[in-house]
């Protein structure tokens, strides 16, 4: 976690990118030829109104829909140039590469240690002591490690919810992924332990490129480097976050920060 | 419309109970449910009670040589006197071992869970994960029917397809080219036995598991399975590793009920299992008896028996299957207790 300023502000090239991305649920086009770039160590936020497409986008970037009965993904995503949906790309390996942070905090029924070396030993490793480093790393990463340090074998079940969400942030640190992608993070969570994410968010970029879905724009002000807006399946307007607030180009998205979709 | 919002309005404020009314029926439920569950300890333990007193006549005359002995020999029954032990008569020459039916009922059920256990699990998962969504519902039907045939249909096949065909087809085979494994070889007999009953049994208590495991897989969100999946995991170890220990205490549950039913069998395993009398199997192929099973095949004779022992004696047989099931259960729930605490989960 030791990265000057001067180090994270350097980084200009394209992550993760998608091109002409197409995404059916059945006969539903619920995402339209949506065309985004992200920049390596930068947060992504996606904004819009509630059921316009942003979970739906957010997991075609680690091939989850693959998961989904019926969804079914056009186009292509990009990670360092490679697509991801190309034939002979193993989704195992994309989403070991691209980890994922859901709505709800959802930790294994398992101890806290089990649950961030989770990755780690599905991937083959059983020794101990390297487990153990990892987890620290990991819980360190996610701000979580001086809560927790004497606690490793109890229940990840007995943390707060705010705990168990940074607990599954670090379980997906603790993989080593390149591009965290998170969908509304904070949205259960109460204010403090929501502030106590964002700020991590603010950390985690250094390392790693984020997308993160939020239906704050508030939160999108803070924590994010640029933002996507999306409406009705449509990818309407990317803009440096402080650009896309204060001088939108697209009406929609006036209208839309403005408060008139609710 | 208007009358409707007063009504609900009405029945709103009169139902509104106060700090009071709530304590009291509070108290009342929670008195309620400990009744309830007193209740089903009560029954429990009177029918345990009923049948010691009536097998203790059983239990003195038979001494612990019940539990080591395997002969069981209810006398000669037109001889005359009796013979006494401990205050309590039987026919002359009666020995009651019931090591061969014990033996027979763990290893029956034993072999049945080992067999049935695995299958049951991927079955389940698959039902869930992997069969196509259109024929999920003809799937889950035959899984119900298989569940809800009765017994005695179960043994009757076993004894008009599946023994023939053992004695036939499975056993020489088996024996001509797996015959040097322990248990594997030797002699085959009729193709009633052993293997016959696991067989069986196994049919029997497989759609049970497969519907439990099912069922508190679907009553889990999906959430543990995305979890899995999305740090990297291929979909057999998102459903191993993380959706079974998460719903572990269920299929543990399911895994007694099981056992519960495959050791308690008694129609179709007395149907398939060759009744053996007073000698232990020597191979997969052997007859075997099991608790449940002798109860019935001894019951006609042992009514015969002038002094009654015999007929105690089956109460004592009774009575050690109730045990075990009993003790197996504390066990389960034990283990079940010790590895939730161990990991924090609430219990079940
Ligand atoms: N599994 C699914 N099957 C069918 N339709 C879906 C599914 N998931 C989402 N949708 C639909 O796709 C649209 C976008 O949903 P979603 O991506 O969840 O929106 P958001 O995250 O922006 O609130 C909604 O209309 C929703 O009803
Ligand atoms: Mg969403």
């Amino acid at each position: 976690m030791i990265v000057t300023p001067q180090e994270s502000a350097i980084s200009t090239a394209t992550k993760i990118e998608t091109k002409n991305l197409e995404i059916f649920y059945g006969k539903f086009h619920a995402i339209k030829n949506a065309n985004l770039a992200v920049g390596e160590n930068s947060v992504m936020a996606l904004i819009g109104p509630s059921g316009c497409g942003k979970s739906t986008f957010l997991r075609a970037l680690n091939r989850m829909h693959d998961l989904t009965p019926g969804a079914r993904v056009e186009g292509q995503v990009l990670l360092d140039g490679t697509n991801i949906y190309a034939s002979g790309i193993d989704p195992v390996t994309v989403r070991h590469r691209i980890g994922m942070v859901f709505q709800r905090p959802n930790p294994f029924p398992k101890t806290i240690f089990e649950n961030v070396v989770y990755g780690p030993k599905i991937h083959g490793l059983h020794n101990r002591k390297k487990l153990l480093e990892i987890c620290e790393r990991s819980l360190r990463g996610a701000a979580l490690w001086d809560e927790v340090k004497d606690r490793l074998d109890r229940s990840a079940l007995d943390l707060s919810g705010g705990q168990q969400q940074r607990l599954c942030i670090a379980r997906c640190l603790a993989v080593d992924p390149e591009v965290i992608l998170m969908d509304e993070p904070a949205s259960a969570l109460d204010p403090i332990a929501t502030s106590k994410i964002e700020d991590l968010i603010d950390e985690l970029k250094k390392l790693y490129t984020v997308v993160i879905v939020t239906h704050s724009m508030q939160q999108a002000a803070r924590i994010s480097d640029f933002t996507a807006f999306f409406l009705m399946g449509e990818l309407i307007e990317t803009a440096p976050t402080k650009s896309i607030f204060t001088t939108p180009r697209d009406k929609r998205t006036e209208d839309y920060i403005t408060g008139r979709y609710g | 419309m208007a009358t409707l919002e007063m009504s609900a309005g009405g029945v709103a404020k009169a139902t509104s109970p106060s700090a009071l009314q709530r304590k009291i029926s509070q108290t009342l439920l929670r008195a309620l449910t400990g009744v309830a569950a007193l209740f089903s300890f009560a029954i429990i333990f009177i029918m345990l009670f009923f049948l010691l007193v009536y097998a203790y006549p059983a239990i003195r005359f038979n001494g612990w040589g019940f539990f080591t002995s395997p002969i069981w020999n209810i006398g000669n029954q037109y001889g005359s006197g009796v013979a006494t032990r401990n205050g309590f008569s039987g026919a002359p020459g009666a020995e009651f071992g019931a090591l061969v039916f014990i033996f027979g009922s763990v290893l029956s059920a034993l072999l049945t869970m080992l067999v049935s256990v695995p299958l049951a699990l991927m079955v389940g998962l698959a039902l869930v994960y992997r069969i196509p969504r259109q024929l999920r519902p003809i799937a889950n039907a035959l899984v119900e029917l298989m569940a809800g045939i009765p017994s005695v249909v179960y043994g009757l096949w076993g004894l008009v397809v599946l023994v023939p065909w053992i004695s036939n087809a499975l056993a020489p085979w088996v024996t001509s080219h797996l015959g040097f494994i322990p248990f594997l070889g030797g002699p085959t007999g009729s193709g009633t036995g052993l293997i016959a009953s696991v067989f069986i049994l196994s049919l029997m208590v497989i759609p049970i598991m497969v519907a439990t495991t099912r069922d508190v897989i679907l009553a889990q969100s999906n959430a543990i399975f995305e979890a899995s999946m999305a740090l990297g995991s291929t979909s057999w170890q998102a459903m191993t590793r993380a959706v079974l220990p998460s719903v572990r205490s269920g299929i543990v549950a399911s895994i007694m009920l099981a056992f519960g039913r495959a050791i308690g069998e008694t129609m179709a395993v007395l149907m398939v299992c060759g009744s053996a009398i007073n000698a232990f199997p020597s191979n997969i192929f052997s007859p075997v008896n099991t608790i449940a099973a002798v109860i019935v095949s001894q019951l006609e004779s042992a009514l015969t028996d002038a002094t009654g022992m015999a007929q105690r004696s089956l109460a004592e047989l009774a009575c050690t299957l109730f045990i075990i099931t009993l003790l197996i259960n504390v066990i389960a729930r034990a283990m079940m207790r010790g590895a939730d605490r161990r990991e924090g989960r609430g219990h079940a």
